[in-house]
C-alpha cells in the first residue's frame, strides 16, 4: 500500500515538472493548467502516502530525516498550489517542482535511524525541526524566484524578449518577493541553528568541534545575512541578490544531504 | 426570380493606393452619415456603411442589383478627387468575396501592421455611425456582427495581434516586464520632439508620472501639460536620473548627454533600483557602455527596430491559421446569405396549400348546415393541421437546400411545381426585424 502511493506520488510530481518545463519553454494556458492539476493530484497522493508510512509502517513524519524532507516537500507544493491560487505564477512551477521531485525521491534513498531516545528530547527539538522544515520550504520559494529573475535579468541584458522572457514574471516584482521570502525565511534559520546548537551542546556530541552539517548551515546563514544586509547597507539587488540567495540555498542544500548521508535524525 | 440583397464592397486601401490618392478621398467623421444617406436616396444600394481611415476608404452597400451599386459608389469615390486621380486605384468585391474582405479587414489581416488592434475599434465606430443613421439592415449588420465575432476568434485562436512592432508599444510592454505595474512609475522624456512624444505616450496612458526635459521649456510645458507631466529644465538630468524608472532619449544632439561617468553615479545614488532607458536618437544619446551597469538596462533603436521586426515576423507566421478562421466564417456567411433567398418562397408555399385547403373547406362547409360553430372550428384546426403536415417536408428541405450552392435550383423547382411567381416584391433583407425603424429609406 505504502509502495502505491509512493509510486504514484513520484509519477504524479514527475509529470507535473515535466509539464511546468514545458510550460516555461513553449507557453501554454492548457499545460499549465494540466501541469496544476497533475501536481494537486500528486499532492493528495503524497499525503495518503505519509498517512500510510504512518499508519501501516510506524513511521512518524518528523521522526527522523526521510519522512522530514518528504513532508518538506509536500510543504512546498501546498504552499506553491495555494499561492497558485491567487497570483499568475504558473511558469514557476518549472524550478520549485524539480527541486519537491528531488526532495521526494531522496526522502526514499535516506536510511532510518531510530527515534530520538526520550532522554535527551527537549522543547528544543520540535523548536529544532520546525524552524528548519518552514526555513527550507519559504528559501525553496527564493531560490525559484531567484532562479527566474536570473533567468529573467540575462535575456533583458542580451535582448532576447522574446516568449520566455514574457512568460516570466516582471523583473522588479521578482526581486521584492524574493527579498520578502529572504526575510520571512532568515529568521526561521537563525531559530533552527541556534535551536540545533544549544540541543547539540546538550547532547555534547561534538563537542566544540562543528559538524559539517552544522558549518554548511552556518555559511548560509551567513550567505543570507549578507544578502539582507547588503541590500539595506549598500543597495545590493537584483542579480547580486539573486546569486546570493542561490548560493544560500545551496549550502542549505548541503545541510540536508548531509544529513541523508549521515542518516541523521533531523 | 427574386434574388437577396448581395453585399459589395468599393474602396482603396494602403495595398491599391498611395497616401496622396487616399488623403484626397478620406472623409471625416462627422460627414459620414451625411454622405451615407446621400449614397442611399437614389435607391442603388439598400444598405451601407461608409470607413474611412488613414488607410483604406471603403464603401460597403447592400444591393439586389450589384452592378448599379458598384457603379454608384465608384462614382461617389471619383467624386471626391479628380477620377483620372483614382481610377487605377480602386477595388471592388461582391457576395461571399465581400464579405470575406470584410473579415480579413476587421481581422487586421488586411492592416499595414498585421495584427495591429486600432482597426477593429475603427470599424465597430464605423458600424455604429451607420446604425445611427439608419443604413443597416439584415446582411450587412449580419456580416459586421459575424466580422467582429470573427476578429475576436483570430486574436484569441492565433497569434496574430502579439508582440508590440511600433517603438510605444515595446516600451510599454518591455517597461512592464521590468517593472510589472507602471502606475505612478517616473518617466523621464529627454528631448521633447514629435519623436519623444510619440513614444512616450503609451507609457502616460498607462498611469506613469511623465517628466519633461527639455532645452526649449516652452515645447517641454507644452508637451508635459498634454499628457499631465511635469516639466524640468534640463540641467535637472542628473537628479532626475536618480529619481526615474524609465527615461527615454531623444533629443537632437550630436553627443552622449547620458554619459558613462553621469550613470555610474546616478546607479549609486539610486541604491541601484532597476532603471530602463530607451534611446531612440540619431545619433544616440546614451552612451552605450552604460548597460555595463548593475540593474541598468539600456535599449537603443536598433535594439528597439529588431524586436518589432522580430513581432512582426511572428504575427506574419500566424497569418495562414488567421486565413484559414476567415475562409471558414466567409463560408458560414456564404451558407447563411443563400439561405435568405428561400424566405419568400417558404412564405408563399405555405400560404399557397393553405389558401388551397381553405378554399376547398369553404366551398364544403355551406353543404353542411347541420355543423354547429364547435364543429366548425373543429373542422378549421384540422385543415390548419393538414397544410402543416403537407408543407412540413418540403419545407424543411428547402431550407436545408437553399444554404447549399445548388440552392437557387431547388427554389426555382419549388416555385415551379406549387406556382409561385415572386417577381413583384422583393425579399428586402435591409429590414431588421428587430427595429424595422432603422431601415434607410429609399
Amino acid at each position: 500500500m505504502v509502495t502505491v502511493f509512493f509510486v504514484a506520488t513520484g509519477i504524479l510530481y514527475a509529470f507535473s515538472c515535466a509539464l511546468f518545463i514545458a510550460l516555461l519553454v513553449r507557453g501554454n494556458d492548457r499545460v499549465g493548467k494540466t501541469a496544476t492539476g497533475f501536481l494537486a493530484a500528486a499532492a493528495v497522493a503524497h499525503i495518503g502516502f505519509l498517512l500510510a508510512d504512518y499508519v501501516l509502517a510506524d513511521r512518524v513524519p518528523f521522526g527522523d530525516i526521510r519522512p522530514t524532507l518528504s513532508l518538506m516537500s509536500l510543504l512546498v507544493v501546498l504552499g506553491y498550489l495555494v499561492a497558485l491560487s491567487t497570483h499568475r505564477a504558473a511558469v514557476l512551477g518549472a524550478f520549485i517542482t524539480p527541486v519537491t521531485l528531488l526532495f521526494f525521491v531522496l526522502a526514499s534513498l535516506g536510511r532510518s535511524v531510530e527515534p530520538v531516545p526520550h532522554e535527551v528530547r527537549s522543547v528544543l527539538l520540535p523548536l529544532h525541526i520546525g524552524a528548519n522544515v518552514l526555513g527550507i520550504v519559504t528559501f525553496t520559494f527564493a531560490f525559484a524566484v531567484a532562479v527566474a529573475y536570473v533567468i529573467q535579468e540575462h535575456l533583458l541584458r542580451k535582448k532576447r524578449v522574446g516568449g520566455l522572457f514574457k512568460r516570466l514574471p516582471a523583473l522588479d516584482v521578482l526581486d521584492s518577493l524574493g527579498l520578502r521570502l529572504l526575510t520571512i525565511g532568515f529568521p526561521l534559520l537563525t531559530v533552527g541553528i541556534v535551536t540545533g546548537g544549544l540541543w547539540a551542546t546538550r547532547l555534547d556530541r561534538g563537542g566544540s568541534v562543528i559538524s559539517g552539517a552544522q558549518g554548511f548551515a552556518l555559511i548560509a546563514w551567513v550567505i543570507f545575512a549578507a544578502v539582507l544586509l547588503l541590500r539595506v547597507a549598500a543597495g545590493w539587488r537584483g542579480r547580486r541578490a539573486a546569486i546570493g540567495t542561490l548560493l544560500g540555498y545551496a549550502c542549505a542544500l548541503v545541510v540536508v544531504a548531509g544529513y541523508l548521508v549521515r542518516g541523521g535524525s533531523a | 426570380m427574386a434574388a437577396a440583397h448581395e453585399l459589395v464592397v468599393v474602396g482603396v486601401s494602403h495595398h491599391t493606393a498611395p497616401l496622396a490618392v487616399r488623403e484626397r478621398i478620406a472623409v471625416n467623421d462627422e460627414q459620414v452619415p451625411h454622405e451615407l444617406r446621400a449614397i442611399m436616396t437614389d435607391g442603388a444600394a439598400a444598405e451601407g456603411m461608409l470607413i474611412s481611415t488613414c488607410n483604406r476608404v471603403e464603401l460597403y452597400g447592400t444591393a439586389t442589383d450589384t452592378d448599379q451599386l458598384v457603379n454608384r459608389a465608384r462614382s461617389y469615390l471619383r467624386s471626391r478627387a479628380a477620377p483620372e486621380a483614382i481610377d487605377g486605384f480602386l477595388y471592388e468585391r461582391r457576395g461571399p468575396d465581400a464579405a470575406g474582405h470584410a473579415f480579413r479587414v476587421v481581422s487586421s489581416l488586411d492592416s499595414m501592421v498585421v495584427g495591429e488592434p486600432q482597426i477593429l475599434g475603427q470599424m465597430k465606430r464605423a458600424f455604429a455611425v451607420a446604425e445611427a443613421a439608419g443604413a443597416v439592415g439584415t446582411v450587412l449588420g449580419h456580416c459586421f456582427r459575424r466580422a467582429f465575432a470573427v476578429a475576436k476568434r483570430v486574436r484569441t485562436e492565433t497569434l496574430v495581434g502579439a508582440g508590440a512592432v511600433s517603438v510605444s508599444s515595446i516600451a510599454v510592454s518591455l517597461a512592464q516586464q521590468i517593472f510589472g505595474d507602471l502606475i505612478g512609475r517616473r518617466v523621464l522624456l529627454v528631448g521633447a520632439g514629435k519623436m519623444g512624444e510619440a513614444a512616450v505616450k503609451s507609457l502616460a496612458k498607462q498611469n506613469a508620472r511623465l517628466v519633461v526635459l527639455n532645452r526649449s521649456p516652452e515645447r517641454a510645458e507644452e508637451l508635459a501639460r498634454n499628457w499631465s507631466g511635469e516639466a524640468r529644465p534640463l540641467e535637472h538630468l542628473a537628479q532626475e536620473l536618480v529619481r526615474a524608472d524609465v527615461v527615454i532619449a531623444s533629443t537632437m544632439s550630436d553627443r552622449f548627454i547620458i554619459t558613462d561617468e553621469m550613470m555610474r553615479s546616478v546607479v549609486k545614488a539610486r541604491r541601484r533600483r532597476p532603471l530602463f532607458l530607451i534611446d531612440i536618437s540619431v545619433p544616440r544619446n546614451i552612451d552605450p557602455r552604460v548597460e555595463e551597469l548593475d540593474n541598468t538596462f539600456l535599449y537603443d533603436l536598433d535594439d528597439l527596430q529588431k524586436i518589432a521586426g522580430d513581432n512582426l515576423a511572428a504575427r506574419k507566421r500566424e497569418v495562414a491559421a488567421a486565413e484559414a478562421i476567415v475562409a471558414k466564417e466567409a463560408a458560414s456567411f456564404a451558407r447563411w446569405h443563400r439561405s435568405l433567398a428561400v424566405t419568400p418562397t417558404i412564405v408563399a408555399l405555405r400560404e399557397r396549400v393553405r389558401e388551397t385547403v381553405l378554399a376547398e373547406l369553404q366551398k364544403t362547409l355551406p353543404r353542411m348546415s347541420s355543423l354547429s360553430e364547435d364543429d366548425r372550428k373543429v373542422l378549421e384546426a384540422m385543415c390548419e393541421g393538414i397544410v402543416n403536415k403537407l408543407v412540413h417536408r418540403p419545407l424543411t428541405e428547402l431550407k436545408k437546400g437553399a444554404s447549399e450552392p445548388e440552392g437557387p435550383v431547388i427554389i426555382d423547382i419549388a416555385r415551379r411545381l406549387y406556382g409561385i411567381d415572386l417577381s413583384t416584391p422583393s425579399i428586402a433583407p435591409a429590414q431588421p426585424p428587430e427595429d424595422p425603424k432603422k431601415e434607410p429609406g429609399p
